[in-house]
This record gives C-alpha cells, structure tokens and sequence, in this order.
C-alpha cells in the first residue's frame, strides 16, 4: 500500500533466498522454455557475490527480464519511458500516465506476456515532486511464472483511468488509493471510500497528513453518541530529512546500485 | 514571479468532469439540489435534534465554504466528494454520529478576548 | 484415450469440439487486424510471427496432442484462449495506435531513487 510496503518486498528477499534455491532451478528450465520465443538471452559476467546474506543475481534470469523489457518498449514506444531493473530481478515499466490502460492490456492478452493476474495496486507519495503520487501496478504471469511492475504518475488533480475493465481485481484496489492518496480513478463503476470512516476527512498516506490526524473521537455521555472534535495538539506541516546523521545500514553502503536502466530502441538511436 | 503565473496558465491540464466553468457551476447546483431534496428524509430517517429548516441552513454553509475556488479541478473533485458524502447518507451507511459532525455542536467555540482566554485557562 | 479428452481439468474451460476450425478462424481474424496496423509496427512484426508459426503447427499436424507438444503453451482450450485474448487487444491496439512517438516525457527527475531534495 504504500512506501514501507515497497520496501518490505525487498527485504523479503533476503531472507528468502535458502529456501528458494531448490525451487529455482525448476522455475528457470520452465523460464528458459517459454520466454520470449525471438530474443535470445544476453548473459552478462557479474562479478561473484561471496556476501552470505546477499541474494545472489540470475544472469540468465535477468537476462530474460531484460529482453522482456526490451520487447514491451518496443512494441508500445507510445507510452513506455522508461524500463529498469530494480532489486536483481524485478522488471520494471515506467509509462505514462495516459498509458496505464493499453500497457496493461498489452500486458494480460499478448502471446508473449500473458500477466493475467493483478496482484496489487500500490501508491506512493513524494511531495516535492511535480507529479507527486507514483501508482505502482504489481502484475503476475503465471503462465511464464514471471512478474512484472508497471509504474505511472500523477499529482491530487490528475484523474488516472481506470483499469477495473481490465483486471476485475483493481475495483477494491483503486479504492483503496482514492481513500488513502486522493487519487481519482476516471470510470471506475464504484469508487468509494473503503478504509476509513465515514465522514473521515483528508487522505491519511498523504505525507502531510499529520500522524495524529485532525480530529479525535469519543464517546459523549450526555450525547448519547460519538461526537468528532478538532485535535487540540495539531501538528504542524512536516518536513521530512530522509537522509539520517548516522548510518543505519553500514554493509549496504557499497551494495550494487538498486536499480539499472534497461537500453530500449528508442534511446540507442 | 509574473514569469510564473504565465507559465502556470499555460501548463496543460487533464479535465476531471468539467470542461468550463459554466460545467462545473451546473454540477454544483445539481449537487446542491439533489442535497436539498434528501434533507426532508435525512430528518425523517435519522434520530438528530434538527429540523429542516436547520439542515437547509448548514447545507447553504458547507457550499459557502467553498465561495471563492478558481480552479475547476478542485470544483469537481469536491463535487465528486459531495456526492459520495450524499450518497452515504442516502444509503444510509453513515450514522447519527456522522450525521451530527456537522452540526458541530459539541465544539466549543475558542476565546477569543484576554479574560475568557485567562479564564480558560490557555496562553 | 483416443482423442476424445473428457475434461480440461480446469474449472470454467469446457473441451474444445473442433480446435482446429476454431483456432484457424480465430488466426485468421488476427492476421486480418493485424494488417491494418503499419509495416514497421513492432507489435504487428511480433505477433504476426507468433501466429503464423502456431498455425503452420496447427496445419502440419491434425493430431491434438502433438500440436499442444509443440506449441507449448498448455491445452489446445487454453491456446484458444490466448488467441481470443489476442484478437480482443489487437483490435484495441488500432484504436490506442501504440507504435507512434512517445507521447511525452517524463518531467525531470521523477523517476529518481533516492528522491532529489
């Protein structure tokens, strides 16, 4: 749901990584198999990883999600901007915001993608930005047992279509953002709040939602029912220092970097 | 700074629902009607210490909040959140107490002259 | 055995009566549309290859089993399946018309990681 989340699926990762390495063998030949049939796979040398806890990179795996990036800039030069890499494995599209409905639908009917399940719909918030809101589509392939992320922008005022007709599955999703950025998804057959209370103003993700919210509630005796007030300790308008005096993770400090630019047709001429 | 405003007026923008001004003046009133209609059942249907005349009156006020916004954007997208809110309340989903947040009538209103603000306690 | 499959084993996908009249018609819908995108499209050139090669399959071939072998992408049901799905995007695609300019591009620094202060 939001930026923590992002975070989180990476940090799985690691820990995952012993009990994935019987099954990844399997996953590969199956990869190897089915990928996209044309391109062949440009394996690239790596230096070694001899860190333990370190999820050790798949060229040839990554290869292949290299050669899918590729292809689907390729096909949809209309939208796609840019594609990368992120985390080792994970394929990433970045588009346009009017694009959100053709990649996605490229992305579930082509022979070639088949990612006919939508496992997620993230948002996120960067509030100096232009674009502020990053929407964040998680996509599953289970025919080619692959994964994609498409991601698109937007700020408070800028509608996104809806991709409900689509993935039956984005209906809940898509409100889910509305209620928790504010981000208005056009056509959608039912948004409405889903998370929070009726009557419940502002967009609680939103990074200058204060963390204390602006009302509180309680329950009024003399009333007979809940009452909503204003928030005596109101917080102010909060800026954010990502960066921290001291250093948290001092053995990522030269991990390699996090994502990587995949060359498209476009950018070559 | 002019520099600014010029270029603010030209970036280009994606509508929400409304294309002019007009558009977006109609689809208030349209909310603000279909709001005035429902106030008789709203009464009738919810348990609150109102009358009509009452909500008709703090419905004028939750528009006039919002008197003066240049941007059309920001007019339909309080539209659209109205209309949520109307249809909440049609559906009935919301209850007496979100009802009543309206009304507000449990706030009380903050000092504003030395001695009450002595008096309260506060500054 | 004997041809006659009595379940896909998969809820919702009946067995097809006659796979390859189905299959054939639906090729042919795609190539059709498909012609009427531009030469140089990428998706036309890619999607054009894809099925002459499972219809030259499918021709080759009356058996089913060898043809799902070789095309290898599950049951004869589920290539149907792929096919209509096709046929339903490459229709859209020439409305959306893909395969022109980017539309525009991203305002500067968006797409950084860390975020630019």
């Amino acid at each position: 749901m939001n930026i923590v989340h992002h975070y989180s699926t990476h940090f799985h990762w690691f820990q995952l990584e012993t009990s994935r390495k019987e099954n990844s063998r399997v996953t590969l030949r199956l990869v190897c198999r089915n990928a996209v049939r044309s391109l062949t796979a440009e394996v690239q040398e790596v230096p070694k990883e001899t860190r333990p806890t370190v999820r050790k990179s798949n060229a040839i795996a990554r290869g292949q999600l290299k050669d899918f990036g590729k292809y689907a800039a390729e096909c949809l030069p209309k939208y796609v901007q840019k594609v990368q890499i992120t985390a080792g494995d994970e394929l990433e599209l970045l588009i346009v915001p009017e694009g959100v409905v053709p990649v996605l639908q490229f992305l579930k009917d082509n022979h070639n993608a088949q990612f006919a399940n939508l496992v997620d719909i993230a948002g996120m918030d960067v509030p100096n930005r232009p674009y502020r809101f990053e929407i964040i589509y998680n996509l599953l392939s289970l025919r080619y047992n692959s994964r994609i992320r498409v991601k698109t922008y937007t700020d408070e005022l800028t509608p996104i279509e809806s991709c409900n007709d689509i993935y039956k599955a984005a209906n809940w999703y898509e409100r889910e953002i509305w209620d928790m950025y504010g981000v208005f998804f056009s056509n959608h057959p039912d948004l409405r709040r889903i998370l929070t209370d009726y009557g419940f103003e502002g967009h609680p993700f939103r990074k200058d939602f204060p963390l204390s919210g602006y009302v509180e509630v309680r329950y009024d005796d003399e009333k007979k029912r809940v009452v909503v007030e204003p928030l005596e300790l109101a917080q102010e308008f909060r800026k954010f220092d990502l960066s921290a005096p001291w250093e948290q993770f001092p053995n990522f400090r030269r991990a390699l970097p996090a994502s990587e630019t995949v060359e498209t047709e476009e950018k070559k001429k | 700074m002019a520099s600014q405003t010029v270029k603010r007026a030209i970036k280009e923008v994606k509508p929400i629902l409304s294309l002019d001004r007009e558009e977006a003046r109609l689809r208030v009133l349209n909310l603000y009607k279909a709001w005035f209609r429902q106030i008789p059942y709203i009464v009738k249907q919810y348990d609150i210490p109102r009358n009509e005349e009452q909500c008709r009156r703090k419905l004028r006020e939750e528009f006039t909040k919002y008197d003066n916004i240049p941007d059309i954007r920001v007019i339909d997208m309080l539209v659209i959140k109205g209309q949520m809110e109307l249809k909440e309340i049609v559906n009935v989903w919301k209850q007496k107490g979100h009802v009543m947040t309206y009304f507000k009538d449990t706030i009380e209103p903050k000092p504003q002259d030395f001695l009450s603000k002595f008096l309260n306690g506060k500054e | 055995m004997a041809g006659v499959k009595a379940t896909t084993g998969l809820t919702g996908l009946a067995v097809a009566k006659n796979p390859h009249h189905s299959l054939g018609v639906l090729y042919s819908k795609i190539l059709r549309t498909l012609q009427k995108m531009p030469e140089s499209a990428a998706y036309r050139k890619h999607t054009e290859e894809i099925i002459k090669e499972r219809s030259q399959m499918l021709k080759a071939n009356a058996c089913i089993e060898t043809v799902e072998k070789q095309i290898g992408c599950g049951q004869i049901e589920e290539v149907i399946v792929q096919a209509e799905n096709e046929l339903i995007l490459a229709r859209k695609m020439l409305n959306w018309k893909p395969w022109e300019p980017l539309l525009k591009q991203s305002p500067p620094n968006q797409w950084s990681w860390p975020p630019v202060q």
